[in-house]
């Protein structure tokens, strides 16, 4: 079987570049990691790859906000992201890259393709890692979700994971096109409706504060060998899925 | 030239007093050392002589053989940033991580940091002691100090996994941060060689006037007048981009040697790049933060995320491209000429010019007078506490050196690189306290189907050191291996660091500490196996009390080890798993309540310091190891801060389970009382769940050894303990866990 490419972008401490790599090499894919600046300079093309990932980290020092600045690297490119994204070409943002899909406008997908919401300091002031208990929604077009129970756990780690959205319109598209693929059963940062990620109407754009790539096999639960019972853990469905749409 | 000759010959980057003469006097004995650190540590090191161990004391950090395909290596290196930490705890803090990884960085050709690890020690947050004015409230300096490892540890991508947290008002105006890393290195990448003709390039951070004379200010005491500019600012963003451009550069072998700046900045790393060949640098070409910066200033700046690189001429366009591609910028300061000088010049005027056999062998050093500190020490069987043992239980579990650290570990991104296997937070809830950090560097091997890793824990007891300080030494190697062993990691093959803290050595009771605490670690290191592989040590840790005394922190010996664990899918935590499992004890109890928690916090009328076997507890841990192996063990946890009481609560509420236990048969000294048994913290002893239809192996393999059962582990969620007939105490997990889970920050 064809091994789909997948594009792994990073920047300036872009910082879980290779362990999204391996996840995605992990569930039959090609991973490359290429450098923001290795797209702007014309040396690598967006749309040569199949799959697209932004992996978590502190792109540029979160300088500004999180994820600001990557984004307005990414604006000199934005035909050709859009391109791809609206293609229906799988891609995923974690943590840092959920927070570049916001400050970029991909999410949540508006027809201004504008920035509508944010992800905001946690209502704790600063940043918190842990496990944390995460509700899966059955009736989300998420690709990335599907198959998975009812709830999993994830560690999530992150200062700005607050997701907010102002207009009440685009607040109802998201709950009623069941947009929010994962909740979190108990809120640590103070996203509105416990959001914990949130998908494009298609399915194939996603973008989640949790790290699934941290929680790929079952030994790296912290609940252990409770968890053990299968080697790959929630974590790895979630690229299984990518690749698997991909084929 | 005076203030390169005042950076590399001061006490921070010589450590004149450790590797110096001493007298030691105790009683009419009189013990001459001509080099105090080379007859200890590094005598247990050449002594034991392990073939696994590829570089020791030489480099930045030391390295030992990781993994089975013989193609790793693991650094190991920790350090200490307590001055800075102490005017400007964020900025110190911060930069005190950037440099010890830049010391991973910058051993051999380069490691990838894989774990980042810390110990810090405060005063107590409820202190009530009247503070001078220049100093910081001990809430203030944690603050600081957690803010600034956080800011810096997590922007740069670097699990922060190990470490602890010691409050003692011994620290208030004298903090300790302790700082670690560990990386992994190809061993063909484990040499550097300066090549005559080479080009000194600088990569990574500007210089610029913050760190002048932070290695002289951190070898002096902190006094009113000291100056938080010596203290460097950090960009962690900076670092991370030297640290991928290094690894790109380094796998493509386009340098012959790397350092990092740390104190002392150019004139320590050239210095040293150079120290054979000599170095001729042009200083102009620097490049600065700040043009009003004068030359001098240039050459001992200690402005951080920089690294020296040693490049042959016909690779620097590669390297330049490397370095544009990642956006790290660079600039080249001159070239390893070969004849042994070092000549720095700025524009045409000379800067300095110094025989390098001058700058690295010239210091001068004189012996220091040490003796025995007088200790009053009581072994009177101790008093029975006054409260039951129950609320004796709740108060340690509630103390800050024993209570859950969750409000400061939850701040760090352990789990960064997702190679954190064993947690500092696990068990049933993910809330439980780790023994060790057991690191899978999957981001750092790119092979994910080898599940080879290594453990890390610490060791540290300052307050049997008050007491004993040859004890202390042994008590904290003793708990460093045994925290490796509970998490199932191979201990024959422990490796340790050393890191000391001590006030001023121009106090002989200072100096009697350290030379007992040293010659501690000689002997347990020999008598575990353990060689060290690298260390540092930090002085002057004093300062002026609000009522014009001089306070001295309590001399304090941090020691890291780290030990392989064949397959990390195995690795042990420390909460019960399952009711009707039986509970052992293994390790004898010993008499003696000094150092322990509760003689802190209660009248025992006992300081006696339990005096370690290390010889049978190193014949214990390797029958358990076996039986840990075998798959005989399900859970396992030591007996340290707040004693046997604690271990036990914190095994039950880990696990959501409760115990019954009857200590009676549990191994002890004659004469012991239950008190010591308890709540005493008689080192080598651990606590185990066994899995029940292995409990005959598991007898097998401890034949001979002094563990005995002690109880069940049951589904109802409640913990007692009796001691033959009478019952100690009987209390709810749920209420032993509220008073243990405090938010410290």
């Amino acid at each position: 079987m064809k091994r789909p490419r997948a594009i792994i972008l990073r920047g300036t401490a872009t910082n879980c570049d290779i362990e999204t790599a391996s996840s995605f090499r992990y569930v039959g894919a090609d991973p490359e990691l290429v450098h923001i600046n290795q797209l702007l300079s014309g040396e690598k093309k967006v749309l040569d790859y199949d799959l697209m990932a932004f992996p978590g980290g502190f792109s540029y020092g979160d300088d500004i906000s999180a994820g600001k600045i990557y984004a307005v690297k990414m604006s000199k490119l934005s035909g050709d992201f859009g391109k791809f994204i609206r293609g229906g070409r799988p891609v995923i943002g974690i943590c840092n890259g959920f927070q570049i899909l916001v400050k970029t406008g991909f999410l949540p997908e508006n027809p201004r393709n504008a920035q509508v919401s944010t992800l905001y300091t946690n209502d704790c002031g600063h940043f918190l890692a842990k496990w944390v208990k995460l509700k899966v929604n059955r009736k989300s077009p998420c690709i990335f979700t599907r198959g998975l129970p009812d709830e999993i756990e994830l560690p999530m780690a992150h200062g700005e994971g607050k997701f907010i959205v102002e207009d009440k319109a685009e607040l109802a598209r998201i709950t009623s096109g069941n947009l929010h693929a994962l909740t979190y059963s108990e809120n640590p940062n103070g996203s509105m409706l416990d959001i914990a990620g949130i998908a494009t109407p298609s399915g194939t754009c996603f973008g989640l504060m949790p790290h699934p790539e941290r929680n790929f096999f079952s030994w790296q639960s912290p609940d252990r060998p409770a968890a053990a019972r299968e080697a790959e853990a929630a974590g790895f469905h979630f690229f299984k899925n990518a690749v698997d749409y991909v084929r | 030239e005076l203030e390169t000759i005042a950076q590399t010959w001061s006490e921070h980057c010589k450590h004149k007093t450790f590797s110096g003469p001493v007298a030691f006097r105790d009683g009419k004995k009189v013990r001459k050392y001509r080099n105090l650190f080379k007859e200890t540590i590094v005598k247990a090191t050449k002594t034991l002589n392990r073939k696994w161990c590829l570089s020791v004391f030489t480099d930045n950090a030391g390295i030992v053989e990781f993994g089975k395909s013989g193609k790793w290596g693991l650094a190991f290196k920790a350090e200490t940033h307590n001055h800075p930490c102490a005017v400007e705890p964020y900025g110190g803090a911060e930069t005190g991580v950037g440099g010890v990884i830049r010391d991973i960085l910058g051993v051999g050709l380069g490691a990838k940091p894989v774990l980042n690890t810390d110990t810090f020690c405060f005063g107590r947050l409820d202190s009530d002691k009247k503070l001078p004015k220049h100093a910081l409230s001990a809430e203030r300096v944690m603050r600081g100090v957690v803010e600034g490892v956080r800011d810096y540890g997590n922007r740069i991508g670097i699990p922060t996994a190990a470490g602890g947290l010691y409050f003692d008002d011994g620290y208030l105006l004298n903090p300790l941060v302790y700082v670690g890393c560990a990386g992994l290195i190809p061993v063909d990448k484990i040499h550097k060689r300066v090549v005559p003709g080479d080009l000194i390039v600088c990569i990574g951070g500007r210089t610029g006037r913050d760190g002048i004379h932070g290695a002289t200010f951190s070898s002096a005491n902190i006094e009113e007048e000291t100056s938080s500019s010596a203290v460097q600012i950090g960009h962690a963003v900076n670092e991370k981009k030297a640290l991928d451009v290094l690894m790109r550069a380094r796998d493509l072998g386009l340098y012959n040697a790397v350092t990092d700046c740390g104190a002392g900045g150019f004139s320590s790393a050239i210095g040293e790049l150079g120290s054979e060949t000599g170095a001729r640098v042009r200083l102009e070409k620097a490049l600065l933060k700040d043009t009003r910066i004068e030359p001098w200033e240039i050459w001992v700046s200690e402005s951080q995320e920089r690294m020296i690189l040693s490049v042959p001429k016909r690779n620097l366009k590669k390297l330049a491209a490397i370095l544009d591609s990642e956006n790290c910028e660079y600039c080249v300061l001159g070239e390893f000429p070969g004849d042994g000088r070092l000549l720095v010049t700025h524009g045409g005027e000379r800067v300095v010019d110094l025989p390098m056999a001058f700058l690295h062998g010239g210091v001068p050093n004189f012996e220091k007078p040490a003796v025995r500190r007088p200790v009053k020490v009581s072994s009177k069987p101790p008093v029975s506490p006054r409260q039951p043992w129950g609320a004796v239980l709740k108060d340690l579990l509630a103390h800050p050196n024993v209570c859950s650290r969750h409000s400061v570990i939850t701040q760090y991104d352990h789990e960064v690189q997702g190679g954190t296997v064993g947690k500092p937070l696990q068990g049933r809830y993910g809330d439980g306290p780790g023994d060790a950090a057991v690191i899978w560097p999957q981001a750092a091997t790119l092979d994910q189907r080898d599940f080879c890793g290594f453990a890390v824990s610490h060791g540290f007891s300052p307050a049997v050191g008050r007491i004993d300080p040859y004890q202390m030494a042994l008590h904290s190697i003793d708990e460093a291996v045994r925290n490796l062993l509970c998490a199932g990691a191979e201990m024959s093959r422990t490796a340790i660091m050393d890191n000391f803290c001590a006030a001023s050595p121009r106090d002989p009771r200072v100096m009697g500490d350290l030379v007992l605490a040293a010659e501690g670690c000689r002997d347990a290191a020999i008598a575990y196996g353990a060689p060290f592989i690298s260390g540092k040590d930090s002085f002057y840790n004093q300062s002026t009390g609000a009522d014009g005394r001089e306070y001295q922190i309590p001399i304090s010996l941090l020691v890291s080890a780290t030990a392989p664990v064949d397959d990390v899918r195995d690795i042990l935590t420390i909460n019960f798993k399952e009711p009707g499992n039986p509970v052992y004890i293994a390790g004898s109890a010993l008499k003696g309540m000094g150092g322990s928690v509760y003689a802190e916090t209660a009248a025992a009328g006992n300081n006696a310091v339990p005096k370690l076997d290390m010889k049978a507890a190193v014949k214990l841990y390797a029958a358990l190891l076996r039986a840990i192996k075998a798959g005989c063990v399900a859970a396992a946890h030591d007996v340290s801060q707040g004693g046997l009481g604690v271990t036990l609560a914190e095994m039950a509420f880990s696990g959501g389970f409760g115990a019954e236990i009857d200590l009676s048969a549990a191994p002890r000294e004659k004469g012991l009382t239950a008190l010591e048994l308890l709540f005493g913290e008689s080192p080598a002893r651990l606590v185990l769940e066994v899995v029940k239809d292995r409990e005959a192996e598991f007898l097998r393999l401890m034949k001979g050894q002094p563990a005995a059962e002690i109880g069940q582990v049951t589904e109802e969620g409640m913990l007692a303990a009796g001691d033959g007939g009478a019952e100690l105490f009987r209390e709810d997990i749920v209420a032993l866990k509220a008073c243990w889970k405090r938010e410290l920050i």
